[in-house]
């Protein structure tokens, strides 16, 4: 499906002073970081953004969409609309414009508390490295996805590490045996997760060449060494609450 | 005239040390895993250069960002990675296809952080295999032969890191080892070792130390858990030490020190290890044997990922096993690569106000660093006196070419909290023009181990191109207006020059099939990073981007 342009009014209640302000934050934070646009669009390592007599359309849409096959991001998926239209407004305002009353909608961030925010960070702390749960699990875009979507959440820390793995085998390949997820056949190539150790690594091979057994010696309590219950009961909590059956 | 081999050695400054020099092939990113970029071949030489012409062009289709990339060349085929992941196979004499390869569209990173560019520096190739890291972080082997795809493995996750992975691999031995990018954000660096037959995990060796590990002492707080460090480039192998060499990223935050170094803390060595280093690995483990932090404490983002190049050479009287490596700050260090003994350095850029000197032992004296509140001028620049691409190195001059840039930057120092994955460079850092100059970069020719420079060509924009040495005593580079041309090794008088359409931003490799010599080079301006802040601070100019692969030799029947 095509996507529509939305419309929207800027709302009367927020003077364009604050709006222009706001914008300001939220360039700051998004567009002048790093080798980006650099402060007041002044350009650090990507172009310079003031004073280059841009159309609001032109802004609005480069905002929103970004630049394919550019550093340019599509920020229509990520600013909230309010930081959309203020950020627009702050870049027309460093071209001469005065304040747009034209912007496309943005999703809004799911909001967690307590044990399940600590659960989440959990999930995919990067200090465990290859040892966190996002290694193989993708939950709301972060994580890898190599297991099959999560349906439904084990009851306890005991119950997530005597999970039973019947869809892990264990693939032979040339005098070597390893457990696998085998993912799924091609015309002319097998394809599975070699799981001997943490990475997975998603291996192609002829379809003659390997032979597949049921069952393996892998366990999800091997790879999940990394936490302690009290972590593990966290990380359940915050699956409960994204893990709709 | 085609000088004989023994003639060859005979002119070499450098006796019994042949391991940085390619012939026929150029197997790895840096010409041999001594990361010299000097290709042994003579036919194209001081007096024919004149004569060389484009043999067959490449172009790769792939306009999403420009073709920054060091192709590979094994038995006559040449391995060539586009900035989006499309990998070629081409006969390296007429460029024809034999496979291609299309890395399927990356998933999303973190919008506004190192995973929305696009960039790719180069495969390795080895045990049969074609290897590259891509933009979502996966590390990918392909069949030499096929292109198909043999394995695949996630290193890390663009949507929490905001990192992802631009350098070539390097090939060392059973096992195939990859940086990473992200060391200007929140986020903690490694290279990981990968065995090239299954893509299982070997080792993984973080930047920054973890509490209990040494050298974490040198953090303040939590902050190692941010602390940047990212090995973003490639690094070199010697295969007699078994030592693997990396040179590592700047700390993050960039500018901003307050949060990671304590209070009172002496900044004359060893500053949140092992940021802006050399660091010398076990091949087989990834444990660390010696390290040399080049600046510690880095509030100028001049981190020392560069490519580090291994050399034996006399040293007061004392044959020495050398490693050669600059960082962003254009300050060059030699060492003693069995030990990390520092032994010398010397300072390549004519501008700099960032220190006022190094003592006989190597540290920093006079730092002059950005402040709260203040906007300072430094030099050089971020973007660094030299950028990513490589310097080269000839064992027949002894010398080291280096293109220099003279840019300055106004650096305002923030103390902006780390969200994981987001840009923490605390530091508004635009580029600027030094003043009362025409010229703002230059090709030198330097003595490593006397450290004075031999000869220096201006030019009026920046340089960004990597350097080619060949036999031939010739060296060669390319201009963002897109120039590629020949100096004279000795004495830096140009030789030759060809107008390729479009700027340079990767570099040249040299390599040979049935006899023929030929000369390839990557072209198309860089939109983002250096080559985008280049555009800003010239802004009368149009650097031209493009994607394509250029290719020379002397004619046939001429030579």
């Amino acid at each position: 499906m095509k996507r529509a342009m939305l419309l929207f009014a800027l709302p009367a209640v927020i003077p364009a002073q604050d709006l222009l302000k706001q914008g300001e934050a939220v360039f700051s934070k998004s567009c002048a970081t790093g080798y980006c646009h650099g402060a007041r669009g002044a350009n650090s390592g990507a172009p310079r953004l003031a004073a280059r007599d841009f159309d609001q359309d032109f802004i609005n849409n480069t905002v929103i969409r970004g630049v394919a096959g550019t550093a340019m991001p599509a920020f229509g998926a990520t600013l909230s609309r309010a930081d959309l239209t203020a950020v627009v407004a702050y870049v027309g305002s460093l071209n001469g414009l005065t304040i747009s009353t034209r912007i496309d909608r943005g999703p809004s961030a799911a909001r967690l508390s307590g044990d399940a925010a600590r659960g989440r960070d959990l999930f995919s702390d990067a200090v465990r490295s290859f040892g966190r749960c996002s290694t193989c699990h993708e939950i709301g875009g972060v994580g890898i996805p190599v297991a099959t979507p999560i349906a439904k959440v084990p009851t306890d820390a005991a119950a997530l590490k005597t999970l039973a793995t019947p869809q892990v085998s264990t693939v032979i390949l040339g005098g070597e045996s390893m457990p696998a997820l085998v993912v799924g056949k091609k015309a002319n190539a097998a394809l599975f997760y070699d799981l001997a150790t943490p990475p997975p690594v998603l291996r192609t091979e002829a379809p003659g060449s390997i032979q597949t057994r049921e069952g393996s010696t892998w366990r999800h309590a091997a790879v999940i060494g990394s936490y302690n219950d009290a972590e593990l009961s966290a990380i359940l909590s915050y699956l409960r609450t994204v893990v709709k059956p | 005239m085609r000088f004989p081999a023994f003639l060859l050695l005979a002119l070499s400054v450098v006796s019994g040390q042949d391991g940085g020099v390619t012939r026929a092939d150029w197997p790895h990113y840096g010409g041999t895993q001594f990361s010299w970029r000097y290709s042994g071949l003579d036919q194209v030489n001081t007096s024919n250069v004149k004569n060389l012409l484009p043999a067959w062009i490449f172009q790769t289709g792939d306009y999403t960002e420009n073709l920054g990339s060091t192709p590979i060349v094994a038995d006559g085929v040449m391995y060539l990675i586009s900035a989006s992941a499309r990998v070629f196979a081409l006969d390296a004499a007429k460029g024809t296809v034999i496979w291609q390869y299309r890395y399927p569209t990356p998933r999303p990173g973190i919008a506004g952080s190192h995973s929305d560019f696009i960039q790719n520096r180069g495969v390795a190739v080895g045990d049969g295999k074609v290897f590259f890291g891509t933009k979502d972080n996966f590390v990918v082997a392909l069949d030499q032969k096929t292109g198909r795809e043999i394995w695949k493995v996630s290193v890390d996750d663009p949507k929490q890191c905001g990192c992802n992975i631009t350098a070539a691999p390097l090939v060392v031995k059973d096992k195939v080892i990859v940086g990473g990018n992200g060391g200007d954000q929140a986020h903690r660096g490694y290279l990981t070792a990968f065995y090239t037959k299954t893509g299982q995990v070997a080792w993984r060796w973080y930047v920054v130390p973890a509490p209990g590990e040494k050298g974490n002492e040198t953090w303040k707080g939590d902050s190692w858990r941010f602390g940047g460090g990212s090995p973003w480039l490639t690094g070199s192998f010697d295969p007699d030490l078994n030592l693997v060499y990396w040179g590592t990223g700047n700390a993050a935050a960039d500018f901003y020190d307050a949060d990671r170094v304590a209070s009172g803390t002496s900044k004359s060595r060893d500053v949140n290890l092992y940021t802006a280093s050399v660091v010398a690995l076990d091949a087989d483990t990834g444990k660390l044997r010696w390290h040399f932090q080049e600046v510690p404490d880095d509030v100028w983002d001049f981190d020392s990922s560069y490519e580090v190049l291994l050399m034996d050479r006399q040293v007061r009287g004392q044959m020495r096993k050398l490693l050669v490596h600059m960082n962003k700050s254009g300050l060059t260090f030699v060492l003693d690569r069995a030990t990390g003994e520092y032994l010398s350095s010397f300072n390549v850029p004519e501008l700099y106000n960032w220190i006022t000197g190094v003592t006989e032992n190597g540290t920093l004296v006079g730092r002059n660093e950005p402040e709260m509140g203040k906007t300072k001028n430094f030099c050089p620049s971020a973007a660094g006196a030299k950028s990513w691409n490589s310097m080269a190195y000839s064992p027949r001059t002894g010398y080291l070419y280096t293109p220099t840039n003279e840019i300055c930057t106004d650096i305002t120092p923030n103390d902006t909290k780390p969200t994981e994955g987001r840009f923490f460079m605390n530091g508004d850092f635009p580029m600027k023009l030094p003043p009362n100059r025409t010229s703002y970069s230059h090709v030198d020719a330097w003595d490593p181990v006397t450290g004075k420079r031999i000869w220096s060509v201006p030019y009026k924009f920046v340089l960004l191109s990597s350097m080619l040495a060949t036999g031939g005593d010739l060296v060669f580079t390319g201009d963002p207006e897109g120039n590629f041309f020949a100096l004279d090794a000795r004495g830096g008088n140009k030789l030759w020059s060809f107008q390729t359409g479009a700027g340079h931003r990767g570099g040249a490799i040299s390599y040979s099939v049935n006899g023929r010599q030929f000369i390839a080079v990557s072209t198309g301006w860089q939109q983002t990073v250096v080559g985008g802040a280049a555009l800003g601070i010239f802004p009368e100019e149009n650097f031209r981007t493009g994607s394509t692969l250029v290719v020379f030799a002397l004619p046939e029947g001429s030579r």
